[in-house]
C-alpha cells in the first residue's frame, strides 16, 4: 500500500493525482503550476542539497563567487581559517543584495544601501556611525549575521542546504556515493573548474531538464542523432536503432533520485580502434582506454583514491553520465577529437529555477588538476563544442525542452500524461560490486521514475 | 592557445575589454574600408541566409573563433569581466566546418531553422603588421525568431576580427565575440554571430 501524499492544491488536486504511482505517469500540469512550483521552493530547493560550484574557483581567503540555490542568491566565500561559508546574500537591515559581484576577493562585504557589513563567513561586523548604534538598540551584534546554509565539500564540489537539521551529505548521496567517488575523487589533487560556468536562461519548467537529467539514455538515439551520423557514437545513420549504440550497459539508481549509466569501456573503444579487453587485467584495460580527463600517467593516482573494485569498474564498465536529485546532470564523456585524440570532456549542469517557466542552464566544465596543459586546453573545446550554449548535443536539448512547456500550457495538453511504462526492475548483475538499484541490460525508464519517486517522496513532506 | 589555469576570484588585465588596438586607422570610405564592410554585410547575408557554404568560404584554414563569458564584476575589478578561460564558442576552421556539416543533417535545433537577422554597425578598422590584413571591429545586434513564438530571441555583441586579403577576397582569420549578457536570454547559440 502506498503511503498517501499530504500536498492538495487548492483546486483539490493532490499530488497523487499529478504523480500517478500505480501507474508510471506524470501530469504534464506539473511543469506549469504556479501553486505546485511555490511549494518546490520550500519542499524541494529548501530542504536539499544544492550544487554551487567548486573549491578551485575560491583558493584564497577572501575569495567569493555569487551563485543561486534555486531563486535565492547566495555568497560563496572563504574564510581566514580556510572554511568555505555559504550566506544569503540578503542584508538582514533592509533586504539589498549586499555583493553585487559575481566573483572577487573581499575581505568584508559591505552592503552598499546602508553600508551595514559582514564578514566572508556572513558574520555581522558592524552599521556605520557605530556610537549611533544604527542596527538597532539593544540588539544583539550576533543575531544579525547573513543567513547561514549548512556547507558540504565533496571531491572540491561545494554543496549546501537550507536544512540544518536535515539528512547528512553521505546519507543524501546514499548508495551512490560509491560510484560518484570514480568520477570526482579519483585523483591525488582531484578537479579543478577551468572558468566560470556558462550561463543561459531557457523558457521551460527546471523539471523538464530535471527528469531528463534522471539519466534519460534513450533519447540519445533519436535527438542526438547527429552524434551516430557524425560517427562520434559508432554505428551509421543507417544502423541507428539496429545497433543501438551507447543504449546496452548498467544504469545504477538509488531512492534519493540520483543515478548514472555506466556504459562498456570495451564498446566504447570500438570507436577508437577494434582492439578486445578479453584477458587483460585492471591495469591493461586502463591504458588501453583511459577513463575520460585521466591520462597513462595518472592511472597509478586512481589506486591511491580509490578501492580495487571501484577501479576495475572504472576500466571496465565506468558511469558515464546521470544526474543528482533533484537539479543536477552529470557527464564525464569519452569524445574523440577531429585531431585524434580522446582526452574526455567533464561537464557538470545545474538546472537552476527561475519561476515556473524558466530555467537558468549553469554549464561547469572540469579538468583534472595534474591534468597537462594541452589536455586541459582539449578539454576545455570538448566540452564546449558538446555541452551547454553552443554544444552540438545540447543544442537539441535547448530545442525540445521549451517547446513540451509550451504545450504544457494548454487546457487539454496539460491533462497528458508522461509515461514511464518501460521498465526494467531492479536486477544485481552478476559480480556486481557497487550498490543501489540496479538495471542491466538496454536503458530503460526506472531511473527516471526513480527521480519522480524522490520528487513524490520530498513534496508529500511539509 | 595554450592553456594556463587562471583566477576568477582576483582576475588579470587580460580580462579588460579593449576596443581597436591599431594605431593605424583605415579612414571611412576609404577604398579598404568599403570592401572590408561590404565584406561583413555579404557575411551577415550569408548566415541570415543560411547559405553555410557561401560563409565557409570566407574562412580562413586559420581560423581562431572564440565567444568568451562576461561576468558582472565591482570595485577594482569592474572592467575585468571578460574572462577568456571560458567561453560560448570556442572553435576552429575545423569544428566549424563539423557545425555547419551537422546542420546539413539531423540537427534539430536548427530544424526546423530559426530565421534570423544579423545588423552590423560600428565599423571600426585598423591595419595590422602583416600586410593585407586588418583589424575590424563591429556591434551585432542578432534578432532570431523561432517556430510560432512571436517574440524574438535577441542577442547584442563587439566582435573583434582580423581580416585577411587572400588573393583579393577578404577572408575570417580571427573573431572575437564580447557578448553583453552574462547569463545569455538565447536558449542555445546553434546560430554562428
Amino acid at each position: 500500500m502506498l503511503q498517501k501524499s499530504s500536498l492538495t492544491l487548492s483546486d483539490g488536486t493532490t499530488l497523487d493525482d499529478l504523480i500517478m504511482r500505480d501507474s508510471n505517469e506524470v501530469s504534464l500540469r506539473v511543469m506549469t503550476d504556479k501553486e505546485l512550483y511555490d511549494i518546490e521552493m520550500e519542499r524541494i530547493f529548501a530542504k536539499t542539497w544544492l550544487l554551487l560550484g567548486h573549491e578551485s574557483e575560491i583558493p584564497n581567503s577572501g575569495d567569493f563567487i555569487v551563485r543561486d540555490m534555486a531563486e535565492d542568491n547566495v555568497i560563496i566565500a572563504r574564510d581566514r581559517e580556510g572554511a568555505v561559508n555559504v550566506s544569503l546574500n540578503v542584508c538582514p537591515h533592509r533586504g539589498m543584495r549586499v555583493c553585487l559581484g559575481e566573483a572577487g576577493n573581499k575581505p568584508i562585504h559591505q552592503c552598499i544601501y546602508h553600508g551595514w557589513a559582514f564578514k566572508p563567513n556572513g558574520d555581522f561586523i558592524g552599521a556605520p556611525v557605530e556610537r549611533e548604534k544604527m542596527h538597532g538598540n539593544d540588539v544583539d551584534k550576533k543575531t544579525l549575521g547573513l543567513k547561514k546554509a549548512r556547507v558540504a565539500l565533496y571531491g572540491g564540489m561545494i554543496f549546501a542546504t537550507w536544512n540544518v537539521d536535515g539528512p547528512t551529505f553521505d546519507e543524501y548521496l546514499g548508495d551512490m556515493k560509491y560510484y560518484l567517488d570514480q568520477l570526482f575523487c579519483r585523483t591525488d589533487n582531484g578537479l579543478e573548474l577551468l572558468g566560470p560556468p556558462q550561463r543561459f536562461v531557457i523558457p521551460c519548467n527546471w523539471k523538464v531538464p530535471g527528469e531528463q537529467s534522471g539519466s534519460d539514455g534513450f533519447h540519445t538515439l533519436t535527438l542526438h542523432r547527429s552524434l551516430m551520423e557524425g560517427g562520434i557514437m559508432g554505428g551509421t545513420a543507417e544502423s541507428i536503432y539496429d545497433q543501438a549504440p551507447g543504449m546496452y550497459g548498467v544504469d545504477v539508481s538509488c531512492e534519493q533520485g540520483h543515478s548514472l549509466r555506466c556504459l562498456e569501456a570495451e564498446k566504447t573503444f570500438k570507436m577508437f580502434a577494434d582492439i578486445s579487453f578479453e584477458g587483460k587485467s585492471t591495469v591493461e584495460r586502463l591504458n588501453l582506454l583511459t577513463p575520460p580527463g585521466i591520462t597513462k600517467e595518472m592511472i597509478p593516482q586512481l589506486f591511491n583514491n580509490l578501492s580495487e573494485d571501484q577501479v576495475e569498474q572504472l576500466a571496465t564498465i565506468p558511469p558515464q553520465v546521470g544526474g543528482m536529485f533533484p537539479n543536477i546532470l552529470i557527464a564525464f564523456i569519452f569524445a574523440p577529437r577531429m585531431d585524434g585524440g580522446s582526452s574526455g570532456a567533464l561537464a557538470l549542469h545545474t538546472y537552476v529555477p527561475k519561476g515556473p517557466d524558466k530555467v537558468e542552464f549553469v554549464n561547469f566544465i572540469f579538468a583534472e588538476k595534474d591534468a597537462p596543459e594541452q589536455m586541459k586546453r582539449d578539454m576545455l573545446q570538448n566540452s564546449i563544442q558538446s555541452t551547454g550554449t553552443s554544444g552540438t548535443i545540447e543544442q537539441d536539448d535547448a530545442d525540445v525542452w521549451p517547446v513540451i512547456m509550451r504545450n504544457a500550457r494548454g487546457g487539454v495538453s496539460k491533462h497528458m500524461t508522461l509515461k514511464y511504462k518501460a521498465l526494467h526492475g531492479h536486477e544485481r548483475p552478476e559480480g556486481w560490486k557497487g550498490g543501489g538499484l540496479l538495471y542491466p541490460g538496454f536503458t530503460k525508464d526506472d531511473t527516471q521514475w526513480n527521480w519522480w519517486l524522490a520528487y513524490h517522496k520530498l513534496m508529500s513532506e511539509a | 592557445m595554450t592553456w594556463k589555469t587562471k583566477s576568477t576570484a582576483s582576475p588579470d588585465s587580460t580580462t579588460i575589454l579593449r576596443g581597436l588596438a591599431s594605431r593605424t586607422r583605415v579612414q571611412v570610405g576609404s577604398p579598404v574600408y568599403n570592401a572590408l564592410l561590404e565584406t561583413l554585410y555579404d557575411e551577415a547575408a550569408a548566415l541570415d541566409e543560411r547559405r553555410f557554404d557561401d560563409w565557409t568560404a570566407m574562412l580562413d584554414a586559420e581560423l581562431v573563433y572564440t565567444a568568451p563569458i562576461r561576468l558582472t564584476r565591482t570595485g577594482p575589478n569592474r572592467d575585468r569581466d571578460v574572462m577568456r578561460t571560458m567561453f560560448h564558442f570556442d572553435e576552429d576552421y575545423g569544428s566549424i566546418m563539423m557545425r555547419t556539416g551537422r546542420l546539413q543533417k539531423s540537427a534539430w535545433a536548427e530544424d526546423p531553422p530559426s530565421r534570423c537577422r544579423r545588423f552590423v554597425s560600428n565599423v571600426r578598422i585598423g591595419e595590422l603588421e602583416t600586410a593585407g590584413e586588418y583589424e575590424v571591429v563591429s556591434y551585432l545586434f542578432l534578432e532570431r525568431s523561432r517556430g510560432d513564438n512571436p517574440e524574438n530571441e535577441r542577442l547584442t555583441a563587439e566582435r573583434r576580427d582580423v581580416w585577411r586579403d587572400v588573393d583579393g577576397a577578404y577572408k575570417l582569420v580571427k573573431r572575437e565575440v564580447i557578448v553583453d549578457q552574462s547569463v545569455l536570454g538565447m536558449s542555445n547559440l546553434a546560430v554562428f554571430l
